[in-house]
């Protein structure tokens, strides 16, 4: 049975000295009650208490860090088995797998372009998070000569995709000094993979074909001193995938199983029968924690990434659009004028339906910290004065010339208030639901 | 060391639900279709039963659509011109039922008429052998004036009718109830809204096996996680023994991602979008697969590609020889 | 059950079948046992004897073994000296009356005297019957209709069960004048109710007096004539058991199911216009078996108990006491009572006034200079007052405007009003006055012109010059009400009256009345208890947002989001059994301090799919209930000061728990149990309920200001309730301190009781 925080709260120090970074020893134990803090984040923890602790606070899937040059990947930590119960905390890395055989500037010219790959979602920044170079030279100079090359043009988090001890050296002393990910520590080379990863303070990656074995050998990891390990079940299809990373989160949360606690790393690619998309899709909604690619497609790979944001939104707190004014089909002064929050269900419903009405109009998108339209409004974020102030934060004076705005139908009541707010500007009622938007349009804003 | 999988124990499962009928059940179709009878998270075969795959419909209208994407004006090409050749050519690609969503207007912009409907039905039931799922176009007044003639022509046939929603489903299922046809009841993602209207139309006499709940999922990149968290919750609570969310599940990825701008618009668009043709397809299909896993039964697609590669997946899970 | 009605139809019953069994033998001796029976252009056999018996009857000569069950359900006369109930003989002598009914009309099919000729009658769609005499064509010089064809059955069976038809009425027997007959059958239109005409007194029929008055009759108006006599009355029964078997999915012989899903689905009665013989008696019999209740206008017994039909069986409303002026206001008492007895509920879709109406116009403002008349607001008074009244006291749809109107006050002049709604429902319930009454802000502010502000004896009314201009009355705030409160509140209530009264010496006493009962009302919500009631109520609204939350709401603690109490809830319930709010039955109290309860853990554990065990209604340390996202405040626990701090929603500074509103929304939303920190309603913090498990209210150490401000005066009594008028000022807000340091000390200062009390950990 887990502890709840305020037995945590007794045995910590009580003194509030904030050294954790949450602000009181109640906080902290509260968010390590919700696992979603680790006792080391408390330098006076006694000694008792640590052992009293230990088991109820570690996350029960350890937390993997790769560095770049730049930037940082972090995956594992996650607590539950569906995102609705909490949520996903860390969003798989999506890795593209580069090998060493390529001719070195056709290997600069692929990473360079998929390092400046950025996709606007939202207003947030989508791109690749890594490369995976693979040894496939089997050559230490030639593995070494490739990273180099990749790290030259992108500071990109690696995955250095090596089989014995030393062409991960060789590939580490590339990286110049980034924590990539070693891959991978089998049955039988173990013992030398542990000892470079040790020795460079790097995470690694271990590949079996059987739980079994997995757990065998992450435990002799960790007791060789290898703390971060990434798990490599060896799948090839879309149901031993799902059979076995399901098992696998499941053992973890449900069992607490330490040998098995640890992210997941997947090549959804490797299999040529099976769509690469489709696989990879499937490991990013059911337990993928590290995803390497074969193919770099900018269709598959933007659809990919918008599905990782998806799923990995926090339910409680909802995806945001940025506020603003946004155009839709082309605006003029003579267009509509429309209102709604930054939900961002509520925007692209109501963006879509502008949009598919094939009418021009301006959507001014309040900022109501992600609510929808009534729910904002009870909550006192979508009032006359918000809407008033970001009116004219983001200047619609200057957009239209009509003074008239469109408020949605279900906070009709605001419109009194509003007039008052913005004085000389017509107060339109719209419909409730955005499917009426192309009709109430029609019918109210002819031409 | 051994170790064993951590199963559920569940103790509910999902309701069979069968479509069409045969000449020898009073129809004319030429198979029918079963869903449901899940009793385990989708395609666990190691705690539960799939008994029947995800069934994958593909939609079709009853007449050439206005304002659906170039990329399946292409796909579909001369098919679109007749809703019986469409048909035919939907159960060519490999589609297990048809849906057939009627048209607020004619092509000539007139309003759509009962015996209009009627004569696109007939047509489509005499095209192809499939069974049939004849949706209105979504505007309450017009979809029972259509739907209700509707459900008498096809006496017999075990229609799914939809769609039914909260503000407008009496008139469906007493439609449903006199000719003996399913109904889709449909809800805004939200749990508790979806077991309700499954209860309303359950009241009305219509036994659970002939209704499908429709919890609406958004396309990817649009809402998509509500409409997939709302299924997996809908789906546990079917496993925890809460008998009115154990109606198997339709969602129809085709109507919603269709209508996005990666899938809409090929050009003015971010150059990272890439290939417009691949991007629309990924769409589709990774809605699709994804909301698979969160326990959808039907699927409705607009793009033969995609049913087929979504047909791959389908295959590769519910069958554990399929797969090494 | 009535001794006599008794008697009459079993005697009615014995008649019938003995007159039927007569008329089988000869038509069998004459037409042959082989001869074809059926009712044309319907399926389901002669449908009464396949529903109730599952007989697939297509000969003359399986009739007879029809008949014999019907012999054997025929019952003796009651005996003159001992009284015994006599309703499960009196009702399997309705239903030997049907079929005999039915075998007696089959039969007269096979003479052609079905559909019964009705020289010259041209019936508005009728069921499409094919004449011998006439070479297969319709009949040369006219019928009744017979019996309703499948199509039709179908076409009237989808809007009978989508609602869009309430119901139908068999009337049988002829009106008191043929201007009553023509203003019930005007009534029943009016309300969309499927009517179906039968019998005659003495020789003379409903349907004559119709025809007299040039009434069109048939399909196309929803006015069926079946026949002449009583016997065709079976024509309804058929209709009811063919509409059961066609959506009810039920099967032949399946009579139980069949009856039932009449009772519950089928909203049908029977009206007895003029004498009542023995055969209408045993006819009334059998249709009762279907849960038809029957309303008489002459003086018979009435059998009020409630059983076999859904309310009273029978009722007798003799034409001459009714009270009204005219006919059509005595045609309408008694079609409202039908309506009543069946519990048909009126579907009004539109509200009925000159300017504009709907939600758009909610919020709309009605400036000094747009107005045309104001009640209430500083120079006038305005209140409004719903009172639940016995039905038989509320007019349904009666509006009264009691006093001048304001075409005498100048323009943006004021005036006193007083709104008074009445309704009466039989699920209504006094506690629900307040929930309905405050719906009368948002109806009213519907109408476009409309400014509605406040409730009770402060609400404060602003009518626009242009809605006056558009013919906007101060009546027209009835129709509102009368139209909204039926639309929405139809589960409920059954009938609305309303008067608005601006005549001085009867709004004065009006307002009296009402004040008396706002305190009342207050009275009653104080000294509602949890002890005092059986069930608390469940909310799952917020499920979309936190799957697992449930809320549990009791008389002393409200919902987390303050909008919903206990009342609320329970009205809500009863608008919407299937809704987000349900009764939990409390069950047996484990622990009377920290608030457990049998029932409300049961539901914790389904209602969050097995994630919460058990529910502490009075606790945050143990236990505590969940919290979606929306509470109104959170309140957490303080180790150091051995209290609670409590924070709004709309205070957005730092709290000595080192964390702001908007974090500590993190921790405690999200439908899990974390003790120690716990989402509620404001209000909750002045209930004697307020965590006893913990301290109760001498706990809080720490508040937002504003609820200081805003509830000023009942933490006055709470602090006095719990012995330490000071209390308030010992507790810290934000203006005060925002740290832990800051807060001993003023804690200490003070002297605020939680330091000296029992550890909190």
């Amino acid at each position: 049975m887990a502890l709840s925080g305020l037995e945590i709260y007794k045995l910590l120090p009580q003194t509030n000295c904030k050294d954790c970074n949450y602000p009181t020893c109640l906080a902290f134990a509260m968010k390590l009650a919700a696992k979603q803090a680790a006792l080391k984040d408390c330098p006076h923890v006694s000694e008792e208490a640590k052992i009293k602790l230990e088991a109820a606070s570690a996350p029960p899937i350890a937390l993997v860090t790769i560095q770049g040059g730049e930037g940082e990947v972090q995956v594992g930590n996650e607590t539950v088995l569906f995102r609705h119960e909490k949520t996903f905390f860390h969003r798989p890395g999506l890795f593209w797998r580069l090998r060493d055989n390529d001719d070195i500037d056709e290997l600069k010219r692929k990473a360079a372009e998929a390092d400046a790959y950025t996709v606007d979602y939202v207003g947030i920044d989508l791109h690749l998070d890594g490369f995976a170079v693979e040894a496939a030279s089997s050559d230490p100079a030639a593995f070494s000569a490739a990273v180099s090359a990749i790290s030259s043009v992108s500071k990109k988090p690696l995955i250095l995709l090596a089989p014995t001890a030393d062409l991960a050296k060789a590939g580490l002393e590339a990286t110049n000094g980034a924590r990539p990910l070693l891959y991978a520590a089998d049955q039988d080379n173990w013992e030398t993979m542990a000892d470079v990863a040790k020795q460079a303070g790097t995470p690694l990656a271990v590949r079996a074909d059987t739980l079994e074995a997995l757990a065998d050998l992450t435990q002799k990891l960790k007791q060789a001193g290898v703390e971060e390990l990434v798990l490599d079940p060896e799948v090839s299809g879309y149901l031993d995938s799902l059979e076995r990373l399901t098992t696998l989160r499941r053992l973890a949360l449900k069992k607490t199983f330490r040998p098995l606690g640890y992210p997941i790393i997947t090549f959804p690619g490797t299999n040529g029968e099976i769509d690469e998309t489709l696989l990879a899709a499937e490991h990013i909604a059911k337990y993928g924690g590290l995803i390497v690619l074969e193919e770099f497609n900018p269709a598959s790979l933007y659809a990919l990434l918008v599905l990782r944001q998806n799923i990995y939104t926090n339910p409680q707190k909802p995806i945001q659009v940025q506020p603003g004014v946004y155009e839709i089909n082309s605006p003029d002064k003579d267009s509509p004028l429309m209102v709604t929050t930054n939900f961002s269900i509520t925007y692209f419903s109501v963006a879509n339906e502008i949009e598919g009405s094939g009418r021009p109009g301006w959507l001014l998108v309040t900022d109501s910290e992600g609510m929808s339209v009534l729910t904002a409004w009870a909550a006192g974020k979508f009032d006359a004065e918000r809407v008033a102030k970001d009116a004219k934060a983001f200047n619609v004076e200057e957009k239209v010339s009509h003074h008239k705005v469109i408020i949605p139908g279900h906070v009709a009541v605001i419109s009194g208030e509003l007039e008052e707010e913005m004085p000389g500007w017509e107060i339109m009622v719209g419909p409730r639901e955005a499917v009426d938007i192309t009709s109430y349009l029609k019918a109210m804003w002819p031409n | 060391m051994t170790i064993e999988i951590p199963k559920e124990k569940w103790t509910g499962s999902v309701c069979e639900v069968t479509f069409g009928a045969t000449a020898d059940e009073g129809g004319t179709r030429s198979r029918t279709l079963t869903v449901g009878g899940e009793t385990a998270m989708p395609f666990l075969h190691f705690e539960g039963v799939t008994p029947n795959p995800p069934a994958l419909a593909l939609e079709i209208r009853d007449r050439k659509p206005d304002d659906w994407s170039p990329l399946l004006h292409q796909a579909w090409g001369e098919a679109m011109e007749d809703p019986g050749e469409w048909a035919k050519a939907a159960e060519t690609a490999g589609a297990d039922m048809i849906y057939l969503a009627l048209s607020l207007t004619t092509a000539d912009g007139e309003p759509n008429t009962p015996e209009n409907a009627r004569a696109v039905v007939r047509k489509v039931l005499q095209a192809s052998g499939l069974p049939l799922a004849v949706a209105g176009p979504g505007q309450a007044e017009v979809d029972n004036q259509l739907l209700v003639p509707v459900a008498e022509e096809a006496e017999g046939e075990r229609l799914l009718l939809g769609i039914c929603e909260d503000k407008n489903y009496r008139t469906i299922v007493a439609a449903a109830l006199a000719h003996n046809h399913l109904v889709q009841s449909k809800t805004p993602m939200d749990v508790n809204l979806s077991k309700q209207l499954v209860i309303l139309i359950h009241d009305m006499g219509l036994p659970l096996e002939r209704i499908i709940m429709d919890p609406t999922t958004g396309a990817l990149g649009y809402g998509f996680e509500y409409g997939y968290s709302v299924m997996e919750r809908l789906r546990l609570a079917a496993f925890q023994g809460d008998s009115m969310t154990q109606q198997p599940m339709l969602v129809n990825p085709g109507f919603e991602t269709w209508k996005v701008k990666e899938s809409k618009v090929g050009e003015g668009v971010p150059e990272n979008w890439g290939d417009w043709d691949r991007r629309a397809q990924e769409w589709e299909a990774i809605t699709a697969t994804t909301l698979i896993h969160s326990g959808a039964d039907i699927l409705v697609l607009r793009h033969p590609e995609s049913l087929h590669r979504v047909r791959t997946v389908v295959d590769a899970l519910v069958n554990p020889a399929a797969t090494a | 059950m009535s001794r006599y009605i008794a008697t009459r139809a079993i005697r009615g019953a014995n008649a019938i079948v003995a007159e039927a069994d007569g008329l089988l033998n000869k038509a069998i001796a004459e037409k042959g046992g082989d001869f074809p029976v059926a009712f044309p252009n319907t399926a389901y056999y002669l449908p009464v004897m396949y529903g109730m018996l599952g007989a697939e009857v297509s000969t003359l000569g399986q009739i007879e073994p029809i008949l014999e069950h019907a012999k054997n359900l025929l019952h003796p006369l009651p005996d003159e000296q001992l009284w015994t109930p006599y309703l499960g003989e009196t009702l399997d002598c309705g239903m030997s009356t049907l079929l005999a009914a039915e075998a007696i009309e089959a039969i007269r099919f096979v003479y052609g005297e079905q559909p019964e000729p009705y020289p010259g009658l041209e019936l508005a769609g009728a069921t499409s019957f094919t004449s011998p005499d006439n070479g297969g064509g319709p009949a040369a010089d006219g019928h009744l209709n017979g019996p309703i064809d499948d199509i039709q059955l179908r076409s009237w069976g989808i809007q009978l069960v989508d609602g869009r038809m309430p119901g139908f009425a068999a009337i049988i027997g002829a009106a008191h004048s043929n201007k009553a007959a023509v203003a019930i059958i005007r009534e029943l239109q009016k309300r969309n109710i499927l009517t179906f005409l039968t019998g005659n007194v003495n020789g003379r029929s409903i349907i004559d007096q119709l025809v007299e008055e040039g009434v069109e009759i048939g399909y196309d108006t929803y006015i069926v004539p079946f026949g002449r006599d009583t016997i065709s009355a079976i024509y309804a029964a058929g209709f009811a058991t063919r509409s059961a078997l066609t959506f009810g999915g039920m099967k032949g012989g399946q009579w139980r199911e069949i009856l039932l899903y009449n009772k519950f689905r089928v909203f049908a009665f029977g009206l007895a216009l003029g004498e009542v013989d023995d055969l209408k008696y045993a006819t009334a019999a059998g249709v009762l078996s279907y849960g038809f209740p029957v309303i008489a206008d002459t003086i018979i017994p009435e059998i009020l108990p409630t059983g076999v039909t859904r309310y009273e069986h029978v009722i007798s409303m003799p034409w001459n006491e009714i009270e009204g002026k005219t006919e059509e206001e005595k045609a309408a008492k008694l079609v409202q009572k039908c309506i009543e007895v069946r519990g048909v509920k009126i579907q009004i879709t539109e509200v009925p006034i000159p300017v504009p109406y709907g939600s758009a116009f909610e919020g709309e403002v009605v400036r000094r200079a747009d107005m045309r008349v104001e009640f209430g607001g500083k120079n006038s008074r305005a209140f409004e007052y719903l009172l639940m009244a016995d039905k038989d006291e509320v007019e349904d749809g009666k509006i009264e405007l009691i006093g001048p109107g304001f075409e005498e006050i100048e323009e943006g002049g004021y005036m006193n009003m007083g709104i008074v709604v009445e309704v009466a429902g039989r699920k209504m319930e006094k506690d629900f006055e307040p929930v309905l009454e405050r719906q009368i802000h948002y109806f009213v502010n519907g109408a476009s012109g409309i400014q509605h502000i406040g409730q009770r004896d402060i609400a404060w009314i602003r009518i626009s010059k242009t809605a006056v201009e558009k013919g906007l009355t101060l009546k027209h705030f009835g129709d509102i009400l009368y139209a909204r409160f039926h639309g929405d509140f139809g589960t409920i209530v059954d009938k609305v009256q309303v008067k608005i009264i601006t005549e001085p010496d009867l709004y004065a006493e009006w307002l009296e009345k009402a004040r008396a009962a706002y305190d009342e009302r207050n009275v009653r919500i104080g000294a509602m208890t949890d002890e005092s009631v059986e069930e608390f109520y469940s909310c799952t609204l917020c499920q979309s947002f936190a799957p697992d939350h449930v809320c549990v709401v009791s008389p002393q603690r409200l919902g987390l989001c303050g909008a919903y109490n206990w009342l609320d809830c329970k009205a809500s319930f009863q608008i919407n059994p299937t809704g987000p709010n349900q009764p939990i039955r409390k069950g047996q109290c484990l622990d009377p301090v920290k608030g457990y309860f049998v029932g409300v853990n049961d539901y914790a554990k389904s209602g969050s799919h097995g994630s919460v065990e058990m529910v502490a209604m009075y606790s945050i340390m143990e236990n505590p209930m969940t919290a979606c996202g929306c509470f109104e405040c959170i309140m957490m626990v303080i180790p150091e000061a051995n209290g609670f701090m409590i924070v709004s929603r709309e205070d957005t500074s730092m709290t000595p728990a080192g964390m702001t509103f908007s974090t500590l929304a993190g921790m405690a939303g999200g439908g899990l149990q974390t003790p120690g920190v716990m989402g509620i309603g404001k209000f909750y913090i002045i209930s004697p309920k307020f965590i006893p498990a913990d301290g109760g209210f001498k706990r809080v150490v720490w508040m937002s200001s504003i609820f200081k401000e805003q509830m000023a005066e009942q933490l006055k009594q709470v602090a006095e309730r719990e012995g330490d008028p000071d209390l308030i000022d010992k507790i810290a807000d934000e203006r005060i301190c925002t740290d832990v340091e800051g807060l001993l000390k003023h804690l200490q200062e003070k002297g605020h009781p939680a330091l000296t009390m029992e550890s909190l950990l």
